[in-house]
């Protein structure tokens, strides 16, 4: 029998196929829509992390005291003080500063401090958390983009930038530019507002230990630091260690500081989210396997059903062969139309996620892919029922009812 | 017709230089989980082209065991089976399903259609496992189709056929392959006699004009006496009959 005859009468049996078929392919759909949407959420969030990290850059350093066990702590401008950092000794200070001062491959430095504070706005308070930065030098580590005003300069007290959270959603009227927010018994200015930063206050460094009553003047929760050139990333890295292990006497073992990067921090969380992918994409996977020994018990049940009709065709001159070929031809339909109604279920749950704002990425390759893979699992689940329905003995076949 | 039938001395079909099928001391044992069933014990006949062949016996004598071997349906516990002096026993099964296809023609009394297909369809089928190509395919189903009647049935299923004529679309579908030999497992069954005496009548035809070699299984005596050139009959397994039938030709 041609190719096209077998698969001609493999649709034929698709098309005149009982419900449990269509359930059967409702599993499968379910499986490949979900595969669908988790690559595009997966791809959708790594695309976020890439443009993430070529906006924040790869040549931002964060020293922070302690020694964190995750290694990489937040960096950025509101970086917070490692746990491990309380005792007297594993501080970062002035010392700390002139050490990496006087270190040529480092072009700026940003010390920072931060903690929670009380806010309060027309009759409205709340706690938001503050950083104090270096105004002269905060517009070259700041990662998010102004919406509106201006970013800090070295000659500003009393003035604030905050977060877009905190501007549009955190009180009742808006807190917009030139408005007045008093924080600690303070009154400050709005003179910029980000895309982006949540309840975020970010203010001039020595404004900052005003307000944070705790925090003691030389004494900071981080460095940033700003680096001559990304390409030496690992280097000046290791040449900023050893300089602050002779200046704070330490050695490796000893070692009571930790310096971040934010290329490292980025590779760090597109680790975190492959992983997430992989297990998403496992459980989705589980889905597709369950949907396979669907379409095998469904296989196994039409043979027992259409023995008759196999001996039927043996006796009018089928081979083995013709047989196979029509049952691997029927399951791979299945297969196929399970994951062509899958990938439009799963592009329409893509559609609603990116609705609801969630980042997701679909491409043709992915679908391709999982349709594909629909089919093959569809024939391969298929295959030991057609084997079976093939070498079924003529007479046996036929005198089965 | 019938008459007409009966009257007119014909010529003889038969060719009895060479049997176009031979079974040579053949047994066929069922194994039923311990037990051994004997379907067929030591049957030796020769058939020879052009002849009309009634097999007679009662329920479980055999019969239908007999003609799936000569089908080449079934394989043999022991004894050989010569097809077309061939040995088919030294085929292959693709082979063995090649020649099935192309020589040996199907008639059953439940008629044995498949539901999903048309009529058209179904006698089609036969043609498609052979890989003719379609335009001649098509040809001749119509062919056949028209031949026993039904040609304005082209694009019915099975179940929207009455009996008569679903047994008749089984017949034209044996047919297509234009096949040397035609085995009908109770070809009237289930039919009423008139629908049977139809069915009959065409067969009758096949085997006349188109010179077919007709091997027919039926528990009617009468009706094995009035059609077929020769009557075999069986009992347990065995062939205690075989005679010819000239006396009614
Ligand atoms: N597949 C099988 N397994 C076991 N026994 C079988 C099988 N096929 C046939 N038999 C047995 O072989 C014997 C002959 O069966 P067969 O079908 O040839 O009889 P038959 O003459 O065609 O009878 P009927 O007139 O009822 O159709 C019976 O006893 C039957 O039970
Ligand atoms: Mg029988």
């Amino acid at each position: 029998m041609k190719i096209q005859k077998s698969f001609q009468m493999a649709l034929n049996m698709v098309l005149h196929s009982r419900l449990r078929s269509w359930l059967t392919i409702i599993g499968i759909v379910l499986g490949v829509a979900s595969v669908v949407s988790i690559l595009a959420i997966g791809d959708g969030m790594e695309a976020e992390i890439t443009s993430q990290f070529e906006d924040t850059g790869g040549d931002i350093l964060t020293l922070t005291a302690g020694v964190s066990s995750a290694k990489f702590s937040r960096g950025g401008g509101s970086s917070e003080s490692s746990s491990a950092a309380t005792a007297e000794e594993m501080l970062i200070t002035r010392n700390d500063y002139q050490t990496l001062n006087g270190i040529v491959d480092i072009i700026e430095l940003n010390p920072t401090i931060s903690g929670s504070v009380d806010i309060y706005y027309q009759g409205e308070s709340g706690s938001v958390s503050v950083s104090g930065v270096d105004g002269a030098v905060y517009k070259e580590f700041s990662t998010t983009d102004l919406k509106d005003g201006r970013v800090l300069t070295g000659s500003d007290s009393n003035v604030i930038i905050i977060g877009d959270k905190l501007s549009e959603e955190y009180f009742e009227r808006e807190l917009s530019l030139n408005q007045i927010l008093t924080i600690q018994d303070k009154a400050f200015r709005v003179v910029g507002i980000l895309d982006g930063g949540g309840n975020s206050v970010i203010m001039p460094l020595d404004t900052a230990y005003q307000v944070l009553e705790d925090k003691v003047k030389n004494e900071y929760d981080a460095i940033n630091i700003k680096i001559k050139d990304e390409e030496k990333l690992d280097e000046t890295i290791e040449l900023i260690e050893k300089k602050l292990m002779m200046s704070r006497h330490v050695d490796l073992n000893t070692k009571d500081f930790t310096i971040s990067s934010n290329a490292a921090l980025a590779e760090m969380r597109q680790e975190l989210i492959t992983t997430m992918t992989s297990f998403l994409a496992a459980i989705a996977g589980v889905s597709l396997l369950v949907g396979a020994v669907g379409v095998a018990n469904t296989m196994f049940t039409s043979v027992l059903e259409k023995t008759k009709e196999i001996g039927i065709m043996k006796s009018i001159g089928a081979r083995n062969k013709d047989i196979l070929m029509i049952f691997i031809f029927n399951s791979g339909l299945i297969g196929f139309v399970g994951g062509i109604l899958g990938a439009i279920l799963g592009y329409l749950m893509i559609l609603l996620l990116s609705v609801a704002g969630m980042p997701v990425v679909l491409t043709a390759s992915n679908i391709i892919l999982v349709v594909s893979i629909s089919i093959i699992i569809g024939m391969i689940s298929g295959l030991i029922p057609a084997i079976n329905a093939s070498k079924l003995s003529p007479v046996d076949a036929l005198r089965s009812e | 017709m019938e008459s007409k039938i009966k009257n007119k001395k014909i010529k003889s079909n038969i060719n009895n230089d060479k049997p176009i099928v031979k079974l040579q001391n053949v047994s066929k044992i069922y194994q039923m989980g311990e037990v051994q069933v004997p379907a067929l014990s030591g049957v030796s006949v020769e058939i020879f082209e052009g002849e009309f062949v009634a097999i007679i016996g009662s329920s479980g004598s055999g019969k239908s065991t007999m003609m799936n071997l000569v089908g080449c349906l079934d394989t043999p516990s022991i004894g050989e089976i010569y097809l077309k002096g061939q040995d088919i026993s030294k085929l292959t099964e693709s082979d063995l399903s090649t020649l099935r296809g192309k020589s040996v023609g199907f008639i059953f009394q439940q008629y044995n259609l498949l539901p999903t297909l048309s009529t058209f369809k179904n006698v089609k089928l036969p043609l498609e496992l052979q890989e003719m190509d379609d335009d001649t395919a098509d040809q001749r189903v119509t062919e056949v189709l028209k031949s026993v009647g039904l040609a304005t049935k082209h694009h019915h299923y099975p179940k929207q056929l009455s009996g008569g004529q679903q047994q008749r679309v089984s017949i034209a579908r044996c047919l297509a392959a234009n096949p040397e030999i035609i085995l009908a497992d109770e070809p009237t069954g289930a039919l009423d006699s008139v629908t049977g005496t139809e069915v009959l009548e065409i067969l009758t035809n096949l085997w006349k004009k188109e010179r077919k070699t007709i091997i027919m299984i039926t528990h009617d005596l009468k009706l094995a006496k009035k059609y077929a050139s020769k009557v075999i009959e069986l009992k347990d397994g065995k062939i205690i009959k075989n005679v010819s039938n000239k006396q009614d030709i």
